[in-house]
């Protein structure tokens, strides 16, 4: 049962059987059932992306992220509903002030931009949420395995690099 | 990030619970069973620590699946369930019930997706027999950090808000009184009627139109049930479903009850704007009343025009007419919302078939205030002096409407409905000028007559037989209306009649009439205010055509009327009705049941930042400043999570999404 296109996508990538980890945090009223959308639609996309849901996009905190990335992610998107369309009238305006903010300090750490996506899918745009995972996973695999942990200890930087969640320390 | 104390966690260390979780893999009949292989999802998952059972089914949902979960909580004293299989939005309500009928709490349940978000969008290769896996494991890490919760249980203020003063407001005001329910009515205008009170007969019956809206007014304003409020504009609302609060502005009107004599009061004023009662056909005062026998019986006060210069307030020898009154604000605690605020006729572009450009050139709706006997011309068409009136009418003007063919709409759109009522309207009134002045010549340009109505048709077989001329035009090539060089008459309408091969028509006309269609009314104040759902055509949207037509998508609140969609008379009270139907059962119910997802302060960590207080959309979270700490109210959270995300102490957990379930999910995916 291998999936032959997958393979020869695959070509580029270091080691054969390497595949994109991707996380996609959701919110439930839209980009959750934009994904739905998809679904139902039949839209394709790759087995990439492993998707986790909130209610709201303002409950992702910068920290699920980093997590992520520190588990052996190699990349994440977040989604929400649209500026104006929040089920919780302004949780992703939340969502839009840090997750540029947090792209940035990513880029700082090593990560490659493309391995950050944050975008708005409404509950019908379906397509641009296969679209954006089509994407995303193209890139992701282009730039190959991330292993944060690994990259920083080569930046000198090894303290805190097991990068256990913050309030598993306290 | 904590781990919930007594919980299980990797290190074995804090295990003083051990889960017992059951997992059910569902085939779908196929759908997710033909690309996934869940045999396999089933016996890799049934090995995670914590599960002590794991099975596939040919359809969860179905009633031997739901009896098997039940079977196996009891006869393994399951005390958590997974269920990979649709999206949760489909079904995960339904087991959340079935794990409670065994006794579990409904809350101790996770829903896996994968029809929706593998097998519906994957090849059927092992990659997605992977991801499937990953997310049964995702859920497993999770659900074993879930913790039991209630549903919580919100009164619902046993009060409705109707918005709109039309005949669909109306009657639901009406409907909702009586039910024995206290009811608040708002309108925007000075009064009460909408655009049915602009009418003069009725179709199919005849029925006059003034008669049935003060008989129906009457019937509203003296129920002690019913407060009216006009002038008043909704500024602001807050609450959600059960205990709405709505802020409102009702501007002053300026007259009381005490003026006596309000003819000399309008006579006295200077003002003068075009009247919208009569649809710009004549001029009405800065102080002025619409029709004899409106609610409120008293004259209102148009702020915009007025000049405040007195004149009034001197004929009223100063008694009744204050002009230097102020608006005032109230709240408005409701425990449901009907939007009943209308549409407006189509108002054509200059140019459009020589509307503005030809007086000559009228809306059907102005057409029938001047065959009203209370209207601007006391019911008497303009003759043209020589001979028989000629009049023609254009049918599916602002309706029906195609790209490229039609200019498009100030607001980008293209009118491409029916306006459903215009045919009928139309020939309504052809017959009624046949009936007045037999030997005027009606002909009627139309692309198809959909008198689609009980007891409509009628219309069509009366004005055919009363001698009304018939020209079918071709959609992509609409009539033109001209200036007529010959003078008998000053129009010229030019067509094509596609009944006769498409020869060219000409007909000299006095009068042109426009058969309008309907737009929905500019409520993009309230649209935004209250998340509500529009179509593509611009009118409100249901929550489902068929299963649920008069409720929005915001919980608790209802449509009735022409803000849905063209609809007539009959048509918009049938709604109207309904909506009150449907909230009357939802405040029967006397309160709304909702997800328990809500924030939580751990007050021992809580350092009382007002950090949550800033990012709360709810204003849900005050700060005890005794205890200089944060406190959320649990009626007005509404478990977005927003301030669990922003808390830096991690002292806010939302409840059902907290660190530690969602870490564990998510370690769980990155488990190499």
């Amino acid at each position: 049962m291998a999936g032959p296109h997958i393979a020869q996508e695959d070509a580029t990538a270091p080691g054969e059987s390497w595949e994109p980890r991707i996380i996609a945090f959701l919110c439930y009223w839209c980009s959750y059932t934009g994904a739905d959308n998809a679904g139902t639609a039949r839209l394709k996309y790759p087995p990439n992306v492993d998707i986790i849901r909130v209610m709201c996009s303002g409950r992702i905190e910068p920290e699920l992220i980093t997590t992520a990335f520190s588990q052996g992610a190699d990349g994440v998107m977040v989604c929400g509903c649209h500026i104006g369309d929040c089920h919780y009238i302004s949780g992703n305006h939340k969502t839009m002030a840090r997750m540029p903010l947090l792209k940035h300090t990513l880029i700082a750490l090593g990560i490659e931009p493309e391995r950050f996506v944050h975008e708005w899918v409404s509950a019908a745009e379906g397509e641009k949420f296969a679209r954006l995972v089509r994407e995303v996973t193209a890139n992701v695999r282009r730039l190959g395995p991330l292993d944060w942990p690994q990259r920083m200890r080569e930046r000198g930087v090894d303290h805190g690099m097991d990068l256990k969640p913050w309030g598993e320390r306290v | 990030m904590t781990e919930t104390p007594g919980t299980y966690t990797e290190s074995g260390k804090e295990e003083v619970t051990i889960p017992r979780i059951g997992v059910f893999i569902c085939h779908c009949g196929g759908n997710i069973s033909d690309v996934v292989d869940v045999k396999r999802v089933a016996e890799e998952t049934g090995t995670l620590p914590g599960v002590i059972f794991s099975t596939t089914h040919h359809f969860v949902c179905s009633d031997p699946g739901q009896s098997l979960i039940e079977q196996k909580i009891r006869e393994l004293g399951l005390d958590r369930v997974i269920v990979a299989a649709c999206s949760p939005s489909l079904h995960q309500l339904t087991f959340r019930r079935t794990v409670a009928r065994a006794g579990l709490n409904p809350y101790l349940f996770e829903h896996v997706n994968l029809r929706e978000q593998v097998s519906w969008v994957s090849e059927n290769n092992e990659l997605s027999t992977q991801k499937a896996i990953r997310l049964v494991r995702a859920a497993v890490g999770r659900i074993r950090h879930l913790v039991p919760l209630d549903k919580r249980r919100i009164p619902i203020h046993p009060e409705a808000l109707v918005v709109g003063g039309g005949v669909a407001g109306l009657v639901a005001v009406r409907d909702f009184a009586q039910r024995g329910m206290r009811v608040t009515l708002v309108e925007k205008r000075s009064f009460l009627g909408g655009h049915v009170a602009r009418r003069h007969t009725l179709f199919p019956t005849g029925e006059d139109a003034r008669a049935m809206m003060n008989s129906l007014i009457d019937e509203v304003v003296h129920h002690p049930l019913v407060t009216v409020l006009t002038k008043a504009t909704i500024l602001g609302s807050e609450g959600v479903v059960g205990n709405f609060h709505t802020r409102i502005r009702i501007d002053p009107r300026g007259v009381n009850e005490h003026l006596s004599n309000s003819n000399d009061a309008i006579a006295a004023c200077p003002e003068h704007t075009a009247n919208g009662f009569d649809y710009g056909l004549s001029q009405r005062k800065a102080i002025f009343l619409p029709y004899p026998g409106c609610y409120p019986p008293i004259p209102a006060i148009d702020w915009h025009l007025c000049t405040k210069c007195g004149k009034c307030v001197q004929a009223a020898n100063g008694k009744g007419i204050d002009l230097n009154e102020e608006p005032r604000e109230i709240i408005l605690h409701s425990g449901v919302i009907v939007l009943a605020t209308g549409c407006d006729p189509y108002e054509p572009q200059y140019g459009e078939y020589g509307y503005g450009v030809s007086p000559g050139v009228i809306r059907l709706q102005q057409l029938i205030r001047l065959l009203d006997p209370e209207g601007p011309t006391r019911g008497e068409l303009p003759g043209n002096g020589k001979g028989p009136l000629r009049i023609a009418f254009i049918h599916c003007v602002g309706a029906r409407q195609i790209e490229g063919v039609n200019q498009r709409q100030p607001d980008g759109r293209v009118r491409d409905y029916c306006a459903r009522t215009c045919c009928t309207a139309t020939l309504h009134v052809a017959v009624e000028i046949k009936r007045r002045y037999p030997t005027a010549v009606i002909v009627d340009f139309y692309q198809d007559i959909r008198t689609y109505g009980r007891g409509h048709e009628v219309y069509y077989e009366h004005a055919s037989e009363a001698g009304t001329l018939f020209v079918r035009y071709d959609p992509y090539q609409p009539p033109r209306v001209e200036r007529n060089p010959a003078g008998d008459s000053p129009l010229l309408v030019k067509s094509r009649d596609m009944l006769t091969g498409g020869i060219e028509v000409e007909m000299p006309a006095d009068m042109v009439v426009l058969a309008t269609g309907m737009v929905p009314h500019d409520i993009s104040d309230l649209v935004f205010m209250y998340h509500c759902a529009i179509g593509v055509d611009g009118f409100l949207l249901e929550v489902h055509p068929k299963l649920r037509p008069v409720e929005l998508a915001v919980a608790g609140m209802f449509l009735a009327g022409t803000c849905q969609g063209p609809m007539d008379i009959t048509e918009s009270c049938s709604a109207a009705s309904a909506a009150t139907s449907k909230a009357a059962a939802l405040i029967a119910q006397g309160q709304v049941e909702m997800d328990p997802f809500i924030a939580r302060v751990d007050e021992t960590r809580c350092t009382g930042c007002r950090t949550c207080l800033t990012v709360c959309p709810y204003d849900a979270i005050s700060r005890d400043e005794t205890r200089g700490i944060a406190v959320v109210s649990e009626a007005r959270c509404t478990g977005c999570g927003t301030c669990a995300a922003a808390c830096p102490s991690n002292a806010i957990q939302q409840d059902g999404f907290n660190d530690a379930e969602v870490m564990a999910e998510l370690k769980a995916l990155l488990v190499k």
